[in-house]
């Protein structure tokens, strides 16, 4: 067992001629809460900013949908293939997982250990679901004839769903990788705020997809 | 009003920009001398926009030297003695935001009225051409009777228009992107695939205006050249009825060879409107069917002694030396290669036959393995100087 | 990281030091000497350097390109370059000045100064930023070992659809272009996560945004241009790559892909670039005008808030690029006001800059003298600028060489001669000796003639209609003479840089002799230009540790209050002796964020799946492997180590063992 240091070692060489506590790099933090500027942890404000720069990602590649969407000199085009029921059952899905997700991050607020494993892998398994629906559908429109090279809106559509796809798998990554710290105990209540941040990332990518759903299947 | 008195200023600030242009005894391709309504209607615009940004250059640099000069640290002052210590001035950094944004929304005002003045529909009695971009040359496309199809005249690097009348542009691309520019006339516009972008252009008097290529196209951007011709309204009538006959079948025994020549190595690419079979002359010529992409939409050469310029207007078909020769063949106009003696005087041999022996070696090109369906440019055919001579007979037949 | 080489003391407990270290991979590095602290460093000044060190490495290589380019234009039909040659040259220019110079100096600077600026230990993730700093240098490496693999990129800088697809460009050339400025992308982006994070949050107690100094306002908005700038690049990218690589139809017109949407994607990220590039070299000479006129900076307020407003202008006049695509005279129309009216908050700044001269007692060193010329040769750019506003104009103007003038007075002469001034200004904090002052003047003067003779032909070549990225002109058009003078220029701005190469060595030979270190390390005080802001409080070069108490913060120019008070009729006192008020440097019980080896393992792979797509996918595994490692091995790895060298006041006192999950690392496993 190493020995480590203690939070006044941390805290004592940061402090300022007046004795106020200061915000440290991140080396140190690891989910203590330390006075910040602006009273938002470093992480979180990362996760914003992140979020932000992602904002702008999404928009070109929905933009470039909207502009191919009827370039098609060969194969179908995406919407006339859409199957909205079964789409709409797999946002539902992803939409819920914004809901667990939520009671997974109240669950570690209260210091709930249990109730936080068990929604984060609903959560995650929610997230696996609309994934698994996503492959399926793209494997159903290539049975159909539109791959991803057959025209413009096919490959504009493939490029925007698939890059929310593996967004959304790498927050299952991070979902996965928030369970196993739990159930190695390292994700005491006082680190909720890790869980917070993926959290964030969870419902950006939620909200993203509701953006896709309207604009790319829902309104023609 | 600013604007007019401004614009009373604009033949100071062209003539203070013409000075700048110093040395330069001859550009031709200047933007500083307009020889049409658009072009001068910009120069009208911008010229006291260079006035007033030439009056902005002297303050702002004058007062930068003379506060270098005035305010600078003596050898014998007390550097500890400091200056007063102003922080700002409200009212003066207001005013200094307030006079440069009323300064601009005033040259802001006229450029608007001068962008929608300049994006007007073309007149009732406008000539209609289509300009296509390609690596690395210009296609123009004729619509005489107003019917909407470019259809009646198809030809290359030179554009020839009547003098005096609206010329209505279209402009689009067949590859990538490329900008149509005659600076003496107008603006440049942009030639996109998938687009169509109008631009009027009017000659004030008969001349040549040269241009160029001004959107990085590739290999050749350098080499793809324009070239306005503007002529009375009678000669372009006889141009334009010249253009729309098919080509005669060659009589002389080395355009016949060359007829056989040009029928074997280059209609895989190049057309020649009416073109029979060297075979049997009578039929029309079968064009062989080949995946290259460039088939028909190569330079039709159907009247290409009526052309000035060849290879995307990169070199003159006619002698263009300053000897007495070549002055006397460009004094001939466009109408030069009408009488034989003309034509094998002025006809620049020189150029023709070393393009036609190695094209990309004359010019960079992208002509890819033969027939590829990517070539970009025309391939070297190694024609023998036999083949040359025979093909540059028949090709003198195509007036 | 320990900030003394000096033995640990005993622990209170009496307990020796230890000094061994927990083993395996997961312990962090410790080494602050030698190249592995280079390697493995966390420390956003060793970045800084590095940054900027890197960055001149680059631009000894785009003013190479530069000088061959000049060659080859100072006659008619010159034969130095072929066409395809020549192609590849000035696009690997432009991206190079673009991508590898400005922004990576501007980033040196940001870097360095942003975190002495506002009082801070570090940037608030020191891993990222080291991550940031070698997917910059990887990508840039990768963009240029085109060069050796065949082809280098040939679709110029702005890499337009669809020359820039396979069959119009079908080397592996703009796949390097690709790939090489994806990395850099991550670079950018990750920075600019960082640096706003540092700026918002780790402000020193009192330090409100009203009391920063210009330079970190101008970075930061900076870092949010770029925050919002790149990922609109990024998504063009993936698009064209997608195309390229994989047969996507989003730029082949025959499948009825629309080149203008590269067109509008490229500009809503260059646009904002243009002032990713200028903004901090005016935040650098915000710095050092008042420091030289010893008059504060006059109207700070207008200062930050015109910064500001360039900013948000910046999103809205991308299509003035593009007057001539055919875009309809509406939205020329707009474009063109609003491309107006981002002059006036410019006009402000040079003005502003005028007024802080006005009536103070200047100083003409190296640093006030690039500052000034910043001021007037960014003027020139600037109403050069105005010219194109006028959309009409701008037809006739757009790839002439008149833009190619305007574009450098700006880039040249605004971003690069504060950039080069804010070197002679800072050189003595970063390396703990100052540049000849004499040298510096005559490298300004150099630069400043040079520069002129280059730059200023090439508006009447413009105007006489000499259009760019052109490999060669005839006879005949009156380009002759202007391009040869152009070409003496760009020799002279290289004799220029040769004497600040020649300056470095010298003055660092000077200073070792004078202050007889041998190798070892120079030291100097700690303020030599009776400077303003925080960073000069600190020693020169700075320690590790940069403060050894955090100031608090009680106004602008914090420190130059600490050394002068105001008397009631306004003149200045001084209240302190500097030596009295600036720190000694010599608090050794700090801890720092410890170095890390898992920021260059992650970085290094990425290049390899750039290759991979490129050649063969066995590349892109291997360089997955790097990239998965690195990213288990970041997380992995303790946050700090445990017996860094401080010392311990609370011993026996644990703590369950941080694993250094944080958002911070699970960012970087989503850029990559």
């Amino acid at each position: 067992m190493r020995r480590l240091r203690s939070l006044t070692d941390i805290a004592a060489p940061s402090t300022t001629e007046a004795g106020i506590p200061v915000a440290v790099p991140d080396g140190e933090s690891h989910g203590l809460s330390h006075a910040t500027s602006t009273g938002i942890s470093n992480e979180k404000l990362a996760m914003w900013c992140f979020l932000g720069s992602e904002c702008l990602l999404f928009g070109g590649l929905i933009s470039t949908y909207l502009l191919y969407k009827d370039k098609a000199v060969r194969g179908p085009k995406p919407h006339e293939l859409y199957a909205i029921p079964f789409t709409s059952v797999s946002s539902f899905v992803l939409l819920m997982s914004s809901l667990t997700m939520v009671l997974a991050v109240s669950a570690i607020q209260r210091g709930d250990q249990r109730a936080l494993r068990a929604w984060i892998a609903t959560t995650a398994l929610l997230g696996a679901t609309f994934i698994s629906g996503q492959v399926y559908e793209f494997s159903v429109f290539l049975k159909e004839g539109m791959g991803f090279t057959t025209n413009a809106a096919s490959s504009a559509f493939f490029t925007l769903t698939g890059f929310h796809g593996v967004h959304v798998t790498i927050g299952i990554v991070m979902l996965l990788s928030v369970l196993v710290l739990s159930l190695r105990g390292r994700l005491p209540q006082e680190r909720a705020e890790a869980v917070e941040i993926v959290g964030l990332y969870w419902h950006f990518v939620d909200v993203v997809w509701i953006l896709i759903f309207t604009v790319v299947y829902l309104i023609k | 009003m600013l604007g007019g008195r401004l614009r009373r200023l604009a033949p100071l600030a062209g003539a203070v920009v013409l000075l700048a242009s110093g040395c330069a005894k001859k550009a031709p391709q200047t933007t500083l001398s307009p020889k049409g309504p658009e072009a001068r209607t910009i120069a009208n615009l911008i010229n006291p926009v260079f006035l007033v940004a030439g009056v902005v250059f002297v303050l702002v640099l004058g007062g930068a030297l003379f506060v270098a000069i005035k305010f600078r640290a003596r050898d014998d002052d007390d550097f500890d003695a400091f200056p007063a210590q102003v922080h700002g001035n409200f009212k003066l950094e207001i005013g200094w935001t307030i006079v440069p944004a009323i300064i601009l929304a005033v040259i802001g005002a006229l450029t608007v009225s001068t962008i929608f003045t300049l994006s007007k529909k073309p007149v009732a009695g406008a000539l209609h051409v289509q300009v296509t971009g390609q690596q690395w040359w210009w296609e123009y496309r004729y619509d005489l009777n107003n019917d909407g199809k470019f259809d009646e005249i198809v030809t290359a690097n030179d554009l020839v228009i009547p003098e005096g009348r609206q010329i209505a542009l279209t402009i689009t691309s067949r590859d990538v992107i490329h900008s149509w520019w005659a600076p003496a006339l107008n603006g440049k516009k942009d030639a996109v695939p998938n687009h169509r972008s109008p631009l009027t252009i009017q000659a004030d008097h008969t001349g040549e205006f040269i241009g160029q290529c001004t959107e990085y196209c590739g290999l050749s951007h350098a080499q793809m050249r324009i070239k306005v011709i503007s002529v009375s309204a009678d000669e372009f009538t006889k141009w334009a009825d010249n253009q729309q006959k098919p080509a005669a079948n060659p009589t002389e025994q080395a355009a016949v060879e060359g007829w056989k020549v040009f029928a074997g190595q280059c209609t895989s690419c190049h057309r020649v409107n009416g073109l029979k079979d060297p075979s049997a002359p009578t039929k029309d010529f079968a064009y062989p069917n080949v995946v290259n992409q460039r088939a028909g939409v190569v330079p039709n050469l159907t009247h290409l002694m009526s052309r000035t310029t060849f290879a995307g207007a990169t070199f003159d078909l006619r002698k263009s030396d300053d000897s007495a020769d070549g002055r006397y063949c460009k004094a001939l106009g466009i109408h030069w290669a009408d009488k034989p003696a003309d034509l094998t005087r002025c006809l620049n041999r020189v150029d023709l036959e070393a393009w036609l022996l190695d094209p990309p070696g004359r010019k960079p090109m992208a002509p890819g393995p033969a027939m590829s369906p990517a070539s970009r440019g025309m391939p070297n055919l190694h024609l023998t100087g036999q083949q040359i001579d025979y093909l540059i007979a028949y090709l003198s037949t195509l007036k | 990281m320990s900030t003394t080489d000096a033995a640990l003391p005993a622990l209170p407990s009496g307990e020796p030091p230890r000094t061994t270290r927990p083993g395996g991979v997961f312990a962090r590095p410790q080494t602050d000497t030698g190249w592995r602290s280079w390697v493995t460093t966390v420390d956003h000044k060793k970045l800084g350097i590095m940054y900027g060190t890197a960055a001149l490495f680059f631009f000894v290589i785009g003013g190479g390109e530069a000088l061959l380019i000049r060659i080859q234009l100072a006659t008619p039909n010159g034969k130095l370059l072929s066409a395809d040659l020549y192609n590849q040259v000035f696009t690997m220019h432009g991206t190079t000045m673009i991508f590898l110079v400005v922004m990576p100096i501007g980033a040196a600077f940001m870097n360095y100064l942003i975190p002495l600026q506002i009082g801070a230990r570090d940037v608030a993730f020191p891993r990222l930023n080291a991550f940031g700093f070698w997917c910059f240098l990887f990508g840039g490496v990768m963009l240029n070992s085109s060069w050796l693999l065949g082809h280098a990129p040939d679709g110029g800088w702005f890499n337009y659809a669809p020359n820039s697809g396979v069959i119009f460009s079908p080397t592996h050339g703009i796949d390097f272009w690709n790939m090489g400025l994806l990395i850099t992308g991550i670079a950018s982006l990750t920075g600019a996560i960082n640096l706003i994070v540092t700026v918002l949050n780790m402000r020193a107690p009192g330090m409100t945004m009203m009391k920063m100094p210009v330079f970190t306002w101008m970075a930061l908005v900076t870092q949010f241009l770029l925050l919002f700038a790149i990922p609109v690049l990024t998504s063009a990218q993936f698009l064209l790559m997608f195309d390229r690589l994989f047969g996507a139809n989003f730029f082949k017109t025959a499948q009825g892909g629309d080149p203008l949407l590269w067109e509008h994607l490229f500009w809503i990220f260059g646009h904002p670039e243009v002032y990713i590039m200028i903004l901090p070299a005016f935040g650098v000479v915000s710095e050092i005008i008042p420091v030289f006129a010893r008059k504060p900076l006059f109207g700070y307020p207008f200062m930050v808030f015109s910064g500001i407003a360039i900013g948000f202008m910046g999103w809205g006049v991308w299509a003035h690029h593009m007057f001539a695509s055919g875009i309809g005279p509406i939205s020329v129309a707009a474009f063109s006001m609003s491309t107006m009216f981002i002059a006036v908050p410019t006009g402000v700044k040079i003005l502003n800059w005028l007024a802080t001269m006005w009536g103070g007692k200047l100083k003409f060193s190296s640093p006030m003298l690039f500052s000034i010329g910043l001021v007037t040769m960014f003027t020139i750019g600037g109403l050069s600028g105005v010219t194109h506003a006028v959309a009409p104009a701008d037809t006739q103007q757009t790839d002439t060489y008149y833009i190619v003038a305007h574009f450098h007075y700006v880039l040249f002469g605004g971003a690069l001669f504060g950039f080069v001034g804010g070197w002679y200004f800072w050189w003595p904090k970063a390396f703990g000796y100052a540049l000849n002052d004499t040298l510096g003047k005559v490298h300004f003067w150099l630069m400043l003639i040079g520069f002129n003779l280059t730059f200023g032909p090439m508006h009447i070549l413009g105007l006489q209609g000499m259009p760019r990225r052109t490999y060669t002109y005839k006879n005949g058009y009156g380009f002759n003479f202007w391009n040869m003078v152009s070409t003496i220029g760009a020799f002279v701005i290289t004799v220029s840089f040769l004497v600040l190469a020649y300056n470095i060595l010298a003055s660092r030979r000077k200073a070792r002799k004078a202050q007889g270190v041998g190798t070892g390390r120079l030291t100097m005080a700690a303020d030599p230009w009776d400077g303003r802001s925080l960073e000069w409080m600190l020693p020169s070069p700075t320690p590790a540790h940069n403060f050894d108490e955090v100031p608090v913060v009680r106004s602008l120019d914090e420190f130059w209050h600490r050394k002068y008070g105001e008397e009631e009729d306004g003149r200045l006192v001084r209240i302190a002796a500097t030596e009295d008020v600036v720190q000694k440097g010599t608090n050794t019980d700090v801890h720092l964020p410890s170095p890390s080896y898992w920021p260059i393992v992650l970085a290094f792979g990425l290049p390899f799946i750039g290759y991979g797509l490129i050649y063969s996918l066995w590349f892109a595994v291997l360089g997955g492997i790097c990239v998965v490692g690195g990213i288990y091995g970041w997380v992995m790895e303790p946050s700090v180590d445990p017996d860094a060298g401080h010392h311990d006041p609370e011993p026996g006192a644990t703590e369950p063992e941080p694993s250094g999950e944080a958002a911070a690392d699970e960012e970087a496993a989503l850029v990559d």
